[in-house]
């Protein structure tokens, strides 16, 4: 039977859908959604109406201070090292959820995706009668499926009422570090699911009345390892947000409803014209960049990011198809919504820094991604390490950018190639020497290396991929803190570096031990060691690539007690070359390693990353090598190799004309072994990925995705994905183990 | 009491003089080429308005104090020696790279934003001057690494080769156990004793800093040791130009502390900020003597606006990490705020939202706002302070700089009027609307941040540009009466006369009062007193050693605390300064737990996260006589209404045409005159402004209250 349903019938059918909803997940709806959306009515009639830009950069003026005022207390209060050193955001929201204006020094990205869970309060808990919406009212999230970076963030989110009506949403969030995943530190790279992942909160009321409630406050602290950590800074981000709340409450008072509401509008809709304006300034046409991770964290595989930008007019679209496909079993896919808020932190960071930091910066920009991918990840997948690909869309921008902007009369910064972008810090957990078990990461994943610029070096470790002004901390405060010893506290990494005419900023070498702690490990959540993550631009190199290196089966403090000249240098490159413990283990591996324990006085080293280089080696001022030998940046030999260089090594003195010959020389041996591009394409190029290679994402052709099943290599049409599954890798190393057994015992004749 | 202090600043050496019960003020532009050229001639103006001569003066007076930006500019224009590091093994970047955030210290946020335009600024301690010891110590004091000191010697000796002209030591928690570090400065006088020439000096971290944190106090020692000559040489040819005028007795140097000290007690780092927060103590003290309760000290000048807290009831509030010109420290300094707002900060038009930003950019004195006609274009706030009416073209700072209202007027109409679409009057009230509202903004920030209300605090307005925008910031801020001071001229200088010879000593501890593991309480006092009493004996050796005799000697304890792992360490002043019972360390708790819920919130406290006190600082002082402010309430019995000198047009903030206002000499300032806004009152160093719905009334001691009559 083929009935029409009458509009009665489907009236009623809609309601009983709407009312018979089995789970209220992540909402597409929402979570693909990252424009500002429409004006309001109220929006609309206030707008109408006007308001002087003057009166409207008043209040903005006064917002910001607030703003501000609520980040201070969060980072003064805060008991999580990423509150003390600088990982968290306070944030504004018109009354739809829209995010208008953060806090001048926060983390952009944590804002730029809390307007998620905000929209999913109000879409569904508003009008539900057994939650509903209050004055007094505030709302806790941490799962990023909902909104948000990773699940250690943890926001807390309050409507603002005035006078009985909700005029706008307010926010702090903070990375809380523990969160009772599968490895301590809340960013379980181990994790095969998202239910390793610890707790995930979808938005729900935990203050009523302005007030924790203490059952619920009980139920999270009984849910992660460090319980004390869990209510101080739930307290933290609560009284931040009421002291915002206070603030925002007396600009109403003074301006009135219309004021503020027509303020954070306006906001948004300045910067989006803004944008718009500066997408028109850049010429027509498409650039590309393509990057690469190399590992899942668990084992190496490459996966592909690439990136085509078109402009046309005031639109730019952003072109993310033929990525590599989403993992069923590892941590480092993210979703849409979380890729999203890291490209408006990159776009912020590295092109326009000067814009005000809102969602209306992206809204203008179109992004096109293939559903399933690493970067648009959906369904159960885990994504506790999606800082891998959101690192990734950091510092997209900086290559197809600066071939736009290049030529243009007004750029709004500098030149720049990619900052360093892998997460090169120790994650760790265990009992700290006051007997507390606590689990979190260190400040040293704020000190990344910045690619070079169009007329200077990068500096050293400068900043995050995620923020500026960020804090590396003192080593003195956190071992008070922590039985983490450092042997090696961020020391420039010599001869690591992005080379050009311009170098890229240095990172910094870790070695850290552990002592006084009855149970203690790391674990490190980096891509890298297989192949370069900052890529350099306009011929510059890209950074190197870096390992963990571990020292065990030693305690270092026995050695530095007993033998204290066995060890000369707290240098991993000396460390691991000269070996000077003996009976010690040295080993050298990818920096993708889940949590395991560190015995009193082992070593595990790694290494903050070097930005990407800029322009031609062959131009770099010899003056400029000359001062990097004198701060022993890197040694004579890439002097020599790399930069080409002829000079004195006693005195640093440079022989200009041998210097100059030695140039010509290796560029007349360049264009020898140069060939013409068509012919050095039918050598070069392939069809496929080499066969050896675990590659996942497309090769030529965006609409083909390469991708491992089972071991084997499989192809999928791009816009039909289906998740990878890997095996677990011990299995992996058991099958290898008993392969070689069995060869072994074949060869010796013997039998199972 | 016979006084002399002196406030050489950037552009003007301010002195001001108590003699006796009279008072007297000096103003003469500061001679960068030698200090004392300056001083002596502030000095000759104010000892002209008492009648007596110089040497006469000096050899009567009983001290002579100075607040010097000498270390300020010194460290802007990077004078200073060359500098070796010597620092533990492991942590030979620690300097360069600057915990990271060292390129945007001490820049305007927006500078602070551009990252891919971020540039540290030139070290004061080069890369390859910088080598590492092997030694090290941990947390708690212990030693993992002793210190090899042949290694020690070998470092020494190749910075000595490399030119080094000081040397500074840092080794991890040497706070906690400085063995080390002494050890080395005594390898240090074998290798290079003092009486031989070419001797360097050798700064130890632990002696200048006495916190954790090894970036911040690396920073410290390092700018010590960079002042040390400058300000060595800077002071000294003062103390030299006042013994050949007749005075004989120490000279007094002020701190950025809040106190002061004898040369021979002074770290140059100390000195740095003095000027202003010299100014604060001035305000605590007008405060209490007058009776004001809780104050915020604003001084307006031609760059910046400086912003200072004191509240009643003793609460400090200190910087423990202030940011001396771009690199963070480890002093406790009087917390200072500054924005960039002063009469030289340009206005420009913001295309994205369509309205004014002001500054932080500035013309600064040199060339200076467009009206300067040294060829500055830019509009700037004292422009639009001209166009209003607002300034005397012809006495404008005294006379010494000719203004050009042509020229402000067009830089204003040219640079932002197409894309206002106002003229340059109403563009003239948008940047001073703008100015105005940023630096009540800032006030407000300051306050609320630290749980405060405006409401319950009286404005001081001094500075060169504070009366001329005080009735505009107490607008914009909701508050009804600002108090220009009395001096407000020579303000900071007064307040270096008033500050007491104080020392400060911090100690890094780990002392936990309430444990949340195990739900106990501190027992063991006796560190807990041992510390302050070795805090105490150091601060009492300091102030003996200026000749002070012990039992005048009085102490001030404050308590970093806070609750679990927080980075914040709320300062606690307490009376509790001996621990001897369970209910001390209860009360001491509950001081804390007070302390923090004003600042964040009642309710905001986790004391079952457990409590902690992470330094343990004593203020050592001596109490001297000071200025002595009178109440400043306006005599009502003489109540006057003086005629103005003359009439000018200007135009005001909310009002459509121009106003026809009075301007008035400095005569109008005394006790009892009452002015009624619109007005001005015109002295030699500022211009009081009087808004319209605002009054001015004269004051003892030529103080003057700006008073709301009208919403």
């Amino acid at each position: 039977m083929n009935q029409e349903t009458l509009p009665d019938e489907q009236a009623l059918l809609d309601r009983f859908l709407a009312d018979n909803r089995l789970f209220l997940g992540p909402d597409p709806e929402i979570m693909r959604d990252h424009r500002v959306g429409p004006r309001s009515d109220l929006e609309q009639t206030i707008l109408e109406k006007g308001l002087s830009p003057h009166e409207v950069h008043h209040v903005r003026g006064l917002l910001n201070a607030a703003l501000s005022e609520a980040f201070t207390m969060c980072n003064q209060m805060g008991a999580a090292p990423g509150a003390k050193w600088g990982d968290l955001v306070s944030g504004i929201y018109t009354a739809r959820g829209d995010l208008a204006m953060i806090a001048p020094h926060g983390i952009i990205a944590f804002a730029a995706c809390c307007f998620y869970p905000i929209k999913f309060i109000i879409k569904n808990w508003i009008s539900d009668p057994t939650v509903g919406v209050r004055d007094g009212d505030g709302f806790i999230h941490n799962d990023a499926r909902y909104g948000g970076i990773h699940n250690t963030d943890q926001s807390m989110m309050m409507p603002l009422f005035y006078h009985g009506e909700l005029v706008c949403w307010l926010s702090t969030t903070i990375h809380e570090g523990e969160n009772g995943a599968c490895e301590p530190g809340g960013m379980p790279a181990a994790a095969e699911s998202k239910y390793d992942e610890g707790i995930k909160m979808s938005p729900f009321r935990i203050v009523e009345n302005f007030q924790l409630r203490r059952d619920l406050v009980t139920f999270l602290q009984n849910s992660v390892r460090d319980p004390k950590l869990q209510l101080e800074d739930m307290k933290v981000k609560l009284h931040a947000v009421l002291r915002l709340r206070e603030r925002v409450i007396s600009i109403l008072d003074r301006f009135g409803r219309d004021v503020l509401v027509g303020t954070l509008r306006t906001h948004l809709e300045d910067v989006e014209a803004e944008v718009r304006r500066r997408i028109r300034e850049l010429p027509d046409g498409t650039t590309r960049v393509i990057q690469f991770m190399d590992s899942s964290l668990r084992e190496n595989v490459m996966q592909k990011i690439s990136l085509a930008i078109t402009v046309v007019g005031d639109r730019m679209i952003m072109d993310f198809r033929g990525s590599a496909p989403q993992f069923t079993n590892r941590a480092v896919n993210t979703n849409i919504a979380s890729f999203k808020a890291a490209l408006c932190t990159g776009l912020l960071q590295n092109i326009w820094p000067d814009l005000p930091h809102t969602m209306a910066v992206l809204s203008p920009i179109e992004i096109v991604t293939d559903r399933n991918s690493v970067i648009d990840a959906e369904g159960e997948m885990p994504q506790a390490m999606s800082l891998m690909p959101l690192f990734k869309a950091c510092v997209v921008w900086t290559i197809p950018m600066n071939k736009l902007n290049f030529s243009l009369p007004q750029r709004y910064s500098a030149t720049i190639a990619s900052q360093y972008d892998q997460a090169a810090t120790f994650i760790y957990g265990g009992l700290t020497q006051h007997g507390d078990v606590t689990g979190n990461f260190c400040g040293d994943i704020n000190g990344n290396g910045q690619g070079a610029r169009s007329n200077a070096d990068g500096e050293h470790s400068v900043s995050p991929v995620f923020g500026f002004m960020c804090d590396t901390g003192e080593h003195e405060i956190n071992e008070e803190d922590t039985p983490i010893i450092r042997l090696g506290a961020q020391r420039l990494a010599r001869d690591r570096i992005g080379w050009g005419k311009y170098r890229g900023g240095l990172g910094y070498e870790q070695i850290a031990t552990v002592r006084g702690s009855a149970m203690w490990g790391f674990m490190t959540g980096c891509e890298g060691s297989k192949f370069p993550s900052a890529q350099g631009l306009f011929a510059g190199y890209s950074c190197p690539s870096y390992q963990l290196c571990k020292i065990k089966g030693v305690n270092i403090f026995d050695v530095l007690r007993d033998t204290p000249q066995a060890i000369q240098e707290f240098d991993i490159v000396r460390l691991m070359n000269e070996r000077p413990v003996s009976g010690a283990r040295y080993s050298s591996v990818d920096m993708g390693m889940t949590f395991e324990i560190c015995n009193e006085g082992e070593l595990y080293m790694i290494c903050q990353g070097s930005g990407g280089g800029y322009g031609d080696v062959l131009e770099r001022d010899p003056a400029l090598v000359m001062k990097d030998l004198a701060e022993d940046l890197m040694s004579h030999e890439i002097a020599r190799n790399i930069y080409k260089v002829v000079y004195d090594e006693e005195t640093l003195i440079v022989d200009e004309e041998a210097t100059r010959k030695c140039r010509e020389d290796y560029r007349r041996e360049r264009t020898r072994r140069g060939r013409p591009f068509n012919e050095f394409c039918q050598d070069w190029v392939r069809t496929e990925p080499p066969a050896g290679l675990p590659y996942i994402g497309s090769w030529s052709d965006p609409a083909i995705i390469y991708a491992m099943s089972g071991g084997q290599r499989v192809t999928m049409k791009a816009d039909q994905l289906h998740g990878v599954f890997m095996p677990n890798p011990k299995d992996v190393r058991i099958a290898e183990l008993e392969l070689q057994l069995a060869q072994l015992q074949r060869s010796t004749g013997g039998g199972e | 009491m016979k006084r002399v202090s002196v406030d050489i600043g950037g552009t003007f050496t301010d002195c001001f003089v108590a003699w006796n019960e009279q008072y007297a003020e000096g103003k003469a532009l500061t001679t960068h080429q030698n200090l004392a050229l300056g001083f002596n001639e502030a000095l000759a103006d104010a000892c002209g308005q008492l009648q007596l001569e110089i040497p006469l003066l000096l050899s009567q007076a009983d001290s002579v104090r100075y607040a010097t930006t000498l270390g300020t500019n010194a460290l802007i224009e990077r004078k200073g020696p060359r500098i070796g590091a010597l620092v533990t093994a492991g942590f030979k970047s620690t300097i360069p790279i600057s915990r990271a955030r060292g390129y945007g210290e001490g820049l305007p946020e927006i500078e602070q934003m551009d990252i891919p335009n971020a540039r540290r600024p030139d070290p004061l301690v080069p890369i390859p001057m910088i080598r590492e010891v092997r030694e090290r110590v941990d947390y708690l004091g212990n030693v993992l690494l002793k210190l090899d000191e042949e290694d020690f010697r070998i470092r020494l000796r190749e910075l000595v080769d490399r030119g080094a002209e000081a040397l500074v030591v840092v080794f991890t928690n040497s706070v906690v156990n400085p063995l080390h570090e002494l050890r080395a400065r005594e390898i240090f006088l074998q290798e290079c004793p003092g009486h031989l020439l070419g001797a360097v000096p050798m700064l130890l971290s632990h002696q200048v800093a006495g916190r954790k944190g090894e970036y911040a106090r690396s920073t410290s020692v390092i700018i010590d040791a960079f002042l040390h000559q400058t300000m060595y040489y800077g002071l000294g040819t003062l103390e030299l130009n006042l013994r050949s005028q007749g005075y004989t007795k120490p000279m007094l140097v002020s701190h950025n502390s809040g106190g002061m000290a004898q040369l021979n007690s002074t770290d140059a780092l100390q000195t740095l900020h003095s000027g202003p927060v010299s100014g604060i103590a001035a305000s605590e003290q007008l405060a209490r003597q007058s009776e004001l309760g809780n104050v915020v000290a604003t001084d307006m000048g031609g760059t910046s606006f400086d912003i200072g807290l004191v509240v009643e009831g003793g609460v400090k509030f200190y910087d423990f990490n202030p940011v001396i010109d771009r690199w963070l420290v480890c002093v406790p300094m009087v917390h200072l705020v500054t924005l960039g707002a002063g009469g030289g900060s340009i206005a420009r038009f913001e295309r994205m939202f369509g309205t004014l930003e002001i500054g932080p950019q500035s013309a600064g004195s040199d060339p200076g706002p467009a009206c300067y006609d040294r060829g500055g274009l830019e509009p700037t706030v004292t422009d639009a302070d001209l166009v209003l009416g607002y300034l005397d073209p012809e006495n404008y700072a005294n006379g010494r700089i000719p203004l050009n209202p042509r020229r402000s007027k067009r830089a204003i109409a040219e640079r932002l009027g197409p894309h206002l679409n106002m003229d340059a009057i109403e563009i003239a009230k948008l940047i001073r609307r703008t100015v105005d509202s940023n630096m009540a903004n800032g006030i407000s920030t300051e306050l609320r941040t630290r749980g405060y209300d405006p409401k319950n605090f009286t404005i001081l307005a001094y500075g060169g540009n504070g009366p001329l925008h005080a009735c505009g910031i107490a607008n914009a801020l909701g508050v009804q009466a600002v108090l220009a001071p009395p001096f407000s001229s020579t303000f900071s200088a007064c307040g270096a006369g008033n500050v007491n010879q104080m020392h400060i000593h911090e100690l890094s501890t780990w002392t936990t009062l309430f444990h949340a593991g195990t739900r106990s309480f501190l027992s063991d006092y006796q560190g807990f007193n041992a510390a302050v009493e070795e805090l105490e004996r150091r601060g009492r050796d300091d102030l003996m050693r200026q000749g002070v005799a012990a039992k005048e000697v009085r102490y001030r304890l404050e308590l970093d605390m806070r609750y679990g792992n927080q980075r914040v360490e709320t300062a606690v002043v307490t009376d509790i300064s001996r621990l001897g019972s369970q209910a001390d360390v209860l009360r001491l708790i509950q001081q804390f737990h007070r302390r923090y819920g004003q600042r964040f919130g009642e309710g905001s406290q986790s004391p079952e996260a457990g409590i902690r006190i992470n330094t343990i600082r004593v203020c050592s002082f001596v109490e001297q006589p000071t200025v002595q402010f009178t109440r400043l309430v306006p005599s009502k019995c003489k109540e006057v209404k003086p005629k103005p000198r003359l009439y000018r047009e200007c135009h005001f903030v909310g009002e459509d045409g121009p106003e026809w206002t009075g301007v008035f000499d400095h005569e109008a300032l005394e006790d009892g005159v009452v002015i009624a806004g619109p007005a001005m009152v015109t002295t030699r160093a500022t211009t009081y402004l009087v808004e319209p719905g605002w009054s001015l009334r004269g004051a003892p001691q030529g103080a003057a209250w700006f008073t709301r009559e009208r919403m």
